[in-house]
């Protein structure tokens, strides 16, 4: 047995070159065990990721539930050439791109800065502790937070503006204010999600070579120019991936958070692509006016990770792929 | 190593700022459960909740007699555990497959599933898809359509590619075919990235709430995240639910039971949490190096 898979791998390896494979039922009958591992998750894959992919052929349709896809007219561009003449199309793009924009901001800088104080922190269990404690938020589901949020901002008894009241100033509505949505929903991103941001640049930080540390300090540096001068060019290349692939995902603005968060009060500065899929799609039952717009988003952010992946392998560094 | 002035200066400041850090990422969750264990009629005016106002545990009688919320805790306890064992398992299988390097059309479907990645369907023509395939309330939905991930796949096919040969040379010379092999000598090998895909997966269907609202119709079959969402949304909804009896109603307010839900909801994250930080932190970290 262990004999003829030997010989059978030889045979592949020198096959390969000179185009002269076993026969390919001979390999099905040999892996059949495999191909029958393969076989659930596959079509699991195919039923629920593919079949939705052959659904996004309603974005050129009319689509009427009882007819079906087979049964539906066809209408060509129709349905983008209404999105791209809505005046909502502006709005929700430059909502979409805004919102992302500034939580980047925040989510590049912040856990950056971070990992370098973590970094320097004496101590190995209170280095834990700490680390576990600002990690913990990103695993507190959407909902309870948005409660959290939520009963905190209360404009009526809500912590924070007891606090405000408290020194005199008058109560905010935080989340039914166009001037202050967008930094709600940054800095609760922010608090959610930048511990566990920290976790990529401490792992690059702590394989950065003791040696030059101790160097710096014998040429007198201080701790904030050695975190300038040694830490931080040492882990360029992973700020660097990371800030190229959160560009790729710019038109991912968060959609839990700002679907638990927003109200008809906020749309104007809070509606982003996917909220509005949301409600045109599922509650207007528009479905292939909605499913064009989602086509719109997916096709974008296709053509953006392929670019970013292309840039990053051209820069030497390993793609995604 | 001596430290400068500077540096302690520096050292203590540092200290200091990571405790002042950490005490605004607990305070939600203490406010919360100081809100939730407060006596109801002085909860009215607000406050910080730095100690509880009175001390009263009605609030936690009336969330476990609430029926949505024992419904809510049935249909994502089912969820989580079927999704998981579904999600991991077929990750496994799929992914051993794939990661043997003989496989004729490894490549092929490799690329099927990496595909995924790049492009989806969205979510009118996966919500259509489940409608069309009757899976509305159902477990089905709230189960399937999210199971296979393709980022958990290759995080697996990664770890499969790193156990040596010879072990399956060996067992294949005792005469195992490839589905002993996978049994008996690939899958008790890989238990810390089971372990660390099965976390990951878990969590996701434990916080997950956006099923319900597309695939749940009636509330019997709401995940208990869309449960509390409707609690926390719907003001009167937390004390008017059926099944709380009335003593416990004339008792309570709508505050300190939502408070009481919210802890006793993300409490098994909390609970599992320390225990499982690790896994948490290593299971970012080989995506990360894939990234």
């Amino acid at each position: 047995m262990a004999v003829m898979n030997g010989a059978a791998r030889r045979g592949q390896a020198a096959g390969a070159g000179a185009g002269a494979r076993r026969p390919l039922w001979k390999d099905l009958i040999r892996d059949r065990y495999l191909y029958l591992l393969l076989l659930p998750g596959l079509l699991l894959i195919l039923l629920f990721r593919y079949g939705p992919m052959y659904g996004v052929v309603i974005a050129f349709q009319d689509y009427n539930i009882y007819k079906g896809i087979s049964g539906s007219e066809w209408v060509g561009f129709d349905q983008f050439t209404r999105l791209f003449n809505s005046p909502d199309f502006v709005e929700i793009l430059s909502n979409t791109i805004i919102i992302s924009l500034y939580k980047l901001a925040a989510s590049f800088t912040i856990p950056i800065i971070l990992a370098l104080l973590l970094n320097e922190l004496r101590g190995v269990v209170f280095k834990r502790f700490a680390q576990s404690v600002i990690y913990l938020p990103h695993f507190v589901s959407w909902v309870i937070f948005s409660g959290i949020i939520i009963t905190f901002l209360n404009p009526v008894d809500g912590m924070v503006n007891v606090v405000i009241q408290h020194f005199g100033g008058s109560p905010v509505d935080f989340l039914g204010d166009v001037r202050y949505f967008r930094p709600m929903l940054v800095i609760t991103d922010a608090y959610k999600e930048v511990g566990w941001g920290t976790i990529i640049y401490l792992a690059a930080i702590a394989g950065v070579n003791a040696e030059l540390y101790e160097a710096a300090r014998i040429d007198g540096a201080t701790k904030l120019r050695q975190m300038w001068h040694v830490t931080l060019p040492a882990i360029r290349p992973v700020i660097v991936i990371l800030i190229i692939l959160s560009l790729a995902n710019i038109l991912e603005a968060g959609f839990q958070q700002i679907f638990l968060l927003y109200n008809a009060l906020v749309y104007d500065v809070a509606d982003i692509i996917d909220t509005y899929v949301y409600r045109v799609g599922i509650q207007e039952a528009n479905y292939s006016y909605a499913t064009a717009a989602g086509l719109f988003k997916s096709a974008v952010a296709m053509v953006l990770i392929l670019t970013v992946n292309t840039i990053v392998k051209k820069s030497g560094q390993e793609g995604l792929w | 190593m001596r430290l400068t002035r500077g540096e302690k200066m520096f050292s203590y400041a540092n200290g200091l700022f990571f405790i002042v850090l950490m005490l605004i990422m607990i305070y939600p969750f203490w406010y919360m459960v100081m809100g939730s264990i407060s006596e109801s009629d002085r909860t009215a005016e607000g406050g910080l909740f730095l100690i509880p106002a009175g001390f009263s545990l009605t609030a936690y009688a009336a969330v476990f007699q609430n029926v949505s919320i024992l419904s809510g805790f049935k249909v994502t306890l089912i969820t989580t555990i079927c999704g998981t064992a579904i999600g991991t398992f077929f990750s496994a299988t799929t992914a051993y497959a794939i990661s043997r390097k003989r496989l004729r059309g490894g490549k092929l479907f490799s690329l099927l599933i990496l595909f995924t990645m790049l492009f989806s369907g969205g979510l009118i023509p996966t919500y259509l898809l489940v409608k069309t395939l009757h899976m509305i309330d159902t477990y089905w939905a709230l189960i399937l359509p999210g199971t296979m991930g393709a980022w958990n796949i290759f995080v697996m096919v990664g770890f499969f590619r790193g156990i040596p040969d010879e072990l399956e040379e060996a067992a294949r010379i005792d005469g195992a075919n490839d589905l002993t092999i996978f049994f008996q000598v690939v899958l008790p090998l890989s238990k810390p990235v089971l372990a660390t895909v099965g976390l990951f997966i878990a969590v996701g269907y434990w916080n997950d709430f956006f099923s319900s609202v597309l695939y749940a119709t009636e509330k019997d079959m709401w995940q208990l995240q869309m449960v509390l969402k409707d609690l926390i949304s719907n003001t009167s909804a937390a004390i008017s639910q059926a099944g709380i009896s009335v003593a416990v109603q004339q008792q309570v307010n709508p505050f300190t039971v939502k408070m009481a839900s919210i802890i006793v909801s993300s409490l098994p994250i909390l609970a599992v949490y320390p225990f499982l930080q690790k896994h948490f932190v290593k299971g970012a970290l080989i995506g990360s190096v894939k990234g």
